[in-house]
């Protein structure tokens, strides 16, 4: 074959128009895609919630796609006429960065079946939380002979090299900050207080990992024996048989919103509403909060039971008493300086 | 295509034939590499304003140029320790018999043949508090309480090391088989040591092999984003991890871009010094 200037041009022309318009590759209807998180998360939506969802919706086709908040946004953002993706799980923190990029449709509140049963801090208008994630102190038991009962234990010279942290990349690094500046005064506005605890905190730091995953695998180690943990974190790395346990603060544990939402310009709405409907139902909520998922429910019908009644709540109210909501508007509009702030001040 | 066959140069075909990579690398490499240039010229994260800033934020910061300082001293490190540990291995690989080669080949290969993160996930075992290195000192008493090597400089150059180990002993293997055996024998019989024959004859035929090891292994370990996040830990920033959190943490794409780009072209500048290097040497070995 000869290449000549009109057989280029006409190769060149048509892949051009496929980058400029991908509705012209993909033009055939395609199944619902949700965007879950990756690890036990998308065991557990496998397991849970998929099945409920299809049970309810003739067997419709879905795809699960686990990814971070953050691609998630990346990649409905590089589409945003035609997103690859129908709907969203978020961390709060990116939870707002979606909404204030406008990637997400309102959530038809009014013809929602289970919205209004959700206690009230669940109930987002832009895409509600169906469960909650709840960050508190985690210690390896055999190591740690009185369990830990404040924030304020991390700083005892008993643990010196033995504390893990994670950097501020992370919701769980980012809230665990906050909580420590407001514990020494300072709030979601100013978190210098916080930097200066951490500045205290660094003889007993043994690692600050790069990311949540990462601490576990320490735990395994025994290159830490206490740090902040994600609750569900923990019960996956105790069914494992790693000594671990977690126990909420006197503070309060701090929990995190996992909102929901539908994608704008999703060509499966209906089933988007469908599948997060499925997700708020008391009875997916139950199946996830017992063992081995232990995800905390946030539709008020549930009954709480289990771990999670042993360990953070028996009833909504206690819940409520017990966990810490941030403010995480407030977190973003700082965000990224303290991400720099700590990459400059946090070396050991 | 009405012209006679015979008048038409042979060599015009090799033109063709090169077009369908050519138009891949230009869709799929110089397009995105060109928009994240442009991305890049911005001084906001929506990308509405013109602007070096992002380059100018860059380049007057003193952390982000340590950070990218430490990124390339780190590249340094771990080519000098795979050279210094790989020249010996492939020279071995020369002197032994088929059955011994097949075996050095494998042990080389094997690495490649599992996944980075197992590999790295091996080295967590390995360095830490528990980890074999100092369940051993313990055991013999060499020391009381265990060493950190985990999320240590030490520990990432260690384990990017035996990351990147086939990268720079397969050039060197390469390299050395070429050398004609007879020199060393010609070297020997005119009175030269073995150490002065290695220096005068084998290091200089070798070095277009070291060059080549050298270029793959640096650009392989100042990128290994796994490895150095893993065993570096949170708080020990590289250009890759740094890359991540503007991208990916943040959403400021604009600056991130700058960071590749800045990235790209200190990479380049090291890869051209290997590159001008390894054509002196051809001259040399050539002499």
């Amino acid at each position: 074959m000869i290449m000549n200037r009109r057989s280029l041009m006409t190769t060149a022309l048509t892949l051009g128009a496929m980058k400029a318009f991908p509705g012209l590759s993909f033009a055939q209807a395609r199944p619902l895609v949700f965007a879950t998180f990756t690890g036990s998360w998308e065991e557990a939506h496998k397991a849970v919630l998929v099945p409920a969802f299809r049970k309810a919706n003739a067997d419709a086709a879905i795809v699960l796609d686990p990814m971070l908040s953050v691609d998630q946004i990346a990649k409905v953002n590089a589409a945003k006429a035609n997103p690859p993706i129908d709907v969203m799980l978020h961390d709060p923190g990116p939870a707002l960065v979606a909404i204030g990029q406008d990637l997400v449709e309102p959530y038809p509140v009014e013809k929602s079946a289970y919205y209004k049963d959700l206690i009230s801090e669940a109930q987002e208008p832009m895409g509600p939380a169906p469960f909650f994630q709840v960050v508190g102190l985690t210690y390896n038991p055999e190591a740690v002979k009185t369990p830990p009962t404040s924030w304020a234990d991390l700083w005892k010279p008993e643990f010196k090299g033995r504390v893990g942290i994670t950097n501020l990349n992370s919701t769980l690094g980012t809230g665990w900050l906050v909580e420590i500046a407001k514990m020494r005064g300072g709030s979601e506005a100013n978190v210098d207080p916080g930097f200066k605890a951490l500045e205290e905190l660094k003889p007993n730091l043994a690692a600050v990992a790069a990311n949540p995953g990462a601490l576990a695998t320490l735990f395994q180690q025994g290159q830490i024996d206490i740090s902040p943990g994600n609750f569900n974190a923990i019960q996956i790395l105790k069914a494992r048989g790693v000594p671990v346990e977690f126990v909420a603060p006197k503070e309060g544990a701090i929990a995190f919103k996992t909102t929901i939402h539908i994608v704008k310009n999703s060509p499966n709405r209906e089933l988007a509403f469908k599948l997060i409907e499925a997700a708020l139902t008391p009875e997916v909520q139950t199946t996830l909060m017992n063992p081995p998922y232990l995800i905390v429910p946030t539709n008020s019908k549930v009954t709480m039971g289990g771990e999670i009644a042993r360990v953070l709540a028996k009833d909504t109210a206690e819940l409520k008493q017990k966990f810490v909501f941030q403010d995480w508007k407030k977190i973003n509009e700082q965000r990224s300086a303290w991400i720099e702030r700590f990459n400059r001040e946090i070396k050991i | 295509m009405g012209a006679a066959p015979a008048s038409r140069d042979v060599t015009s075909y090799g033109m063709g034939l090169a077009v369908p990579l050519a138009l891949f690398f230009l869709v799929f490499f110089v397009a995105p590499l060109l928009q994240l240039l442009w991305l890049s010229l911005h001084n906001d994260t929506a990308a509405l304003h013109w602007g070096l800033g992002q380059y100018l934020h860059f380049l007057t910061d003193p952390f982000s140029l340590s950070v990218l300082g430490s990124t390339l001293l780190l590249g340094a490190e771990v080519t000098a320790v795979c050279l210094v540990l790989g020249f010996p291995i492939a020279w071995l690989y020369q002197r032994v018999g088929p059955r011994l080669q097949t075996i050095i080949i494998l042990i080389v290969l094997l690495p490649l043949l599992t996944s980075v993160v197992v590999r790295t996930f091996a080295w967590i075992v390995i360095l830490g508090r528990q980890g074999i290195i100092n369940a051993t000192l313990q055991s013999l008493g060499i020391i009381n309480t265990p060493l950190k090597l985990l999320y240590t400089q030490f520990g990432v150059v260690i384990a990017l090391a035996q990351v990147q180990m086939p990268l720079m002993t397969l050039p060197l293997i390469t390299a050395l088989s070429r050398i004609d055996s007879n020199l060393d024998d010609a070297s020997c019989s005119l009175g030269a040591g073995s150490w002065r024959t290695f220096f005068k004859i084998v290091l200089p035929l070798s070095l277009p092999g070291v060059i080549a090891g050298c270029t793959l292994t640096y650009a392989a370990a100042i990128t290994a984003f796994i490895t150095q996040s893993l065993i570096g830990g949170g708080q020990m920033l590289f250009m890759p991890m740094y890359l991540y959190q503007q991208a990916s943490t943040l959403q400021n794409w604009p600056f991130a871009s700058a960071i590749s780009i800045i990235f790209l072209l200190a990479v380049l500048a090291v890869v051209s010094v290997f590159t001008t290097l390894g054509r002196m040497s051809r001259g040399y070995g050539g002499a």
